[in-house]
């Protein structure tokens, strides 16, 4: 039903919403309020392990499917897609509290995570995040009922009750709303008085509480939105992609290219953010394209040019033009 | 008494970290800004350990000083190239942190070349490998039991004696602690930050070199050390030598040794949740003394105890 550069498109542009998602969140903590979460990869891998462990359960349960949830998942999340497709309503139901339950776990994480190093000097704050951010793998291979250790497990698909060749379609669309309405709420929120004063602790924290704003108050609760945003980012990547595995959790993927992406658009302005992320993402995605056509030349694994490439690419960008392609707009005083 | 094998895991790792860690002060007090490449600089060690032992067929101690010019000249690049025109051009801290990640990613793709190399021109196993078996004997142990807590010591000896008698460690320590000042009186303290980074970079080497002798090599070890190397520094109080060299070996020691005796109460599924342990100790560290050890004002504290 559709061609080759039709699924392209469509896989790009659910891909670049869920990025938009994340770093839209990533951008109001280090854009709008300057501080350096290290451990993105934290709050998206939150979000990924509860849509990879809460709702195939429920749907299990519901659905009456018996057996163990980790060692027979192929099986029990086939039966779940199949019971799904007489049970839509519910089905949305319970995607819906998924990615509740998701933004709360990850506004839980962030807190918890960041809370020892927040009165912290920055660079405490970071580190501590960094360190936290590698442990997202070690729990999620090791600790087997939670996305099923290295060998990861299914999502149950809500979707399932469409045509194959409308699914992705379907989800890209859904995304692509979920995107938009983060978007908006991001460029409602800072141009509020919070978005000023998250740029006033930014700027001059002393300035700030001499006006009698709590700084490290204003900085947790950005925190914690922020991980939320980030958590739905994950957990809606689990029920893209239909699966969840440890290892897919890492600090490239997650923490570093959301921070190349914001850098790329520009620091503190939204409509950056986008920019940066189509930017990365299609080129990306033609790296991954046209990755066949060096296999072979050259007496190593691609897949290292690209990482090589990236961080070549944002050295460039901080030493040359740090404002990004959007600049940060000021604010007028009067 | 039989020997347990896992006291010389302890002993050496506890040392490792201890270099690694002296090598991060070393950069940290310079330009303030954690170097989050600096676990790759000791992986970088363990690869010239490889190709020194199975490309040229020398003893993997020839290595040492190799890794130390090596990892130091990398972080010397890192410092000159990046950092240092970052700070001219005023970037804030965080942004000149997202430098480091940014040249560890490429050293850890460099590393992954490399390894890919080696294997498809030498057919040598260059992942997942170890030099143990190159290992000579002393005294019925591994030298690099003994070697690596003797080369801890030597260097604490060194660098105390450089740091507190030497023209150069006066300059240096002066740069460190007000960088204006220091260059008022003549000092050339771009110099003096350039030669810390080619002491911070070569500990990391020569850790990574001595790190081949006993643990497995891999092109991410960088990633997976690197949370104990930043909870030592802090746990050491990130501004003093001799804080890193503790915290080093207190993070060092409890990983290996904790892990074995709560593995042996609890089950062996404790094992790998050992990466855990070094964020238990920067949690702990942040909140009862975030300054590290080196902050807290002992003789304040045994009064303390004593009444």
């Amino acid at each position: 039903m559709f061609e080759s550069e039709t699924i392209f498109i469509i896989d790009l542009l659910a891909i670049f919403a869920i990025y938009a998602i994340v770093n839209i969140s990533l951008n109001m903590e280090f854009g709008y309020t300057g501080i350096p979460n290290f451990g993105k990869v934290l709050a998206v891998g939150a979000g990924a392990f509860v849509a990879a462990s809460v709702p195939g359960r429920i749907f299990a349960e519901m659905a009456g499917i018996e057996g163990d949830y980790i060692l027979d998942n192929l099986l029990i999340v086939s039966q779940i897609n199949l019971w799904l497709v007489d049970n839509v309503g519910v089905g949305f139901a319970v995607f819906f509290l998924t990615l509740g339950i998701a933004a709360g776990v990850g506004a839980g994480v962030g807190i918890l995570t960041s809370y020892p190093a927040i009165r912290l000097r920055g660079d405490y704050l970071a580190i501590t995040l960094l360190a936290f951010g590698e442990s997202i793998r070690i729990i999620g291979n090791n600790y087997t009922p939670l996305v099923g250790g290295t060998l990861g497990v299914q999502v149950p698909d809500p979707l399932s009750f469409l045509p194959n060749e409308l699914r992705f379609p379907v989800a890209t669309i859904g995304l692509v709303a979920i995107a938009i309405a983060v978007y908006v709420y991001s460029e409602k929120m800072v141009r509020s008085p919070l978005g000023r004063m998250l740029r006033a602790i930014r700027d001059n924290e002393v300035a700030a509480e001499a006006l009698g704003k709590n700084a490290t108050h204003t900085r947790i609760k950005i925190i914690m939105v922020s991980a939320a945003l980030a958590a739905i980012g994950g957990a809606l990547y689990a029920f893209y992609v239909g699966g969840t595995i440890a290892f897919a959790y890492d600090r490239a993927s997650w923490t570093f290219w959301p921070f190349l992406m914001i850098l790329i658009g520009g620091l503190a302005n939204n409509k950056g953010v986008l920019a940066g992320t189509l930017i990365f993402v299609v080129i990306r995605k033609l790296i991954i394209f046209f990755k066949d056509s060096f296999e072979g030349f050259v007496p190593f694994d691609v897949v290292w040019l690209d990482f090589l490439l990236l961080g070549v690419i944002l050295l460039v960008i901080l030493l040359y033009r740090p404002q990004g392609i959007f600049t940060e707009k000021t604010t007028n005083v009067n | 008494m039989i020997y347990d094998p896992i006291f010389s895991d302890a002993i050496i790792f506890a040392s490792l970290l201890a270099l690694l860690s002296i090598g991060l002060t070393l950069t940290y007090i310079t330009t303030r800004v954690p170097n989050f490449a600096h676990a790759s600089f000791a992986t970088i060690g363990v690869y010239i350990a490889l190709i020194v032992t199975h490309v040229w067929g020398f003893s993997p101690y020839a290595s040492i000083p190799i890794s130390f010019v090596i990892s130091g000249v990398t972080a010397v690049l890192l410092y000159t190239f990046i950092l240092k025109p970052l700070i001219r051009k005023g970037a804030s801290q965080a942004i000149q942190m997202i430098a480091t990640l940014a040249f560890d990613l490429i050293v850890i793709a460099m590393l992954n070349i490399t390894a890919d190399y080696i294997v498809k021109t030498f057919q040598i196993t260059s992942r997942e490998f170890s030099l143990r078996s190159y290992d000579v004997e002393f005294m019925g142990l591994p030298l690099i039991v003994v070697l690596a807590p003797l080369t801890i010591a030597i260097l604490a000896i060194t660098l105390h004696i450089i740091l507190r008698k030497t023209k150069f460690g006066i300059a240096m320590r002066a740069s460190t602690e007000n960088s204006d000042l220091a260059g008022t009186v003549g000092i050339n303290v771009k110099l003096i930050y350039g030669v810390s980074w080619l002491m911070g970079g070569g500990f990391a080497g020569v850790a990574g070199a001595l790190m081949s002798l006993w643990f497995v090599g891999d092109p991410n070890l960088g990633p997976q050390i690197m949370p104990s190397v930043f909870a030592a520094s802090i746990v050491g109080g990130f501004f003093s030598i001799y804080g890193a060299i503790a915290g080093g070996i207190l993070v060092g020691l409890t990983e290996v040794l904790g892990t074995r005796f709560l593995a042996g109460e609890f089950g062996a599924w404790l094992i790998a949740y050992r990466p855990l342990i070094p964020l238990i100790f920067i949690v702990v560290t942040l909140f009862l003394a975030p300054k590290g050890l080196a902050g807290i004002n002992w003789s304040k504290l045994r009064r303390y105890v004593r009444v």
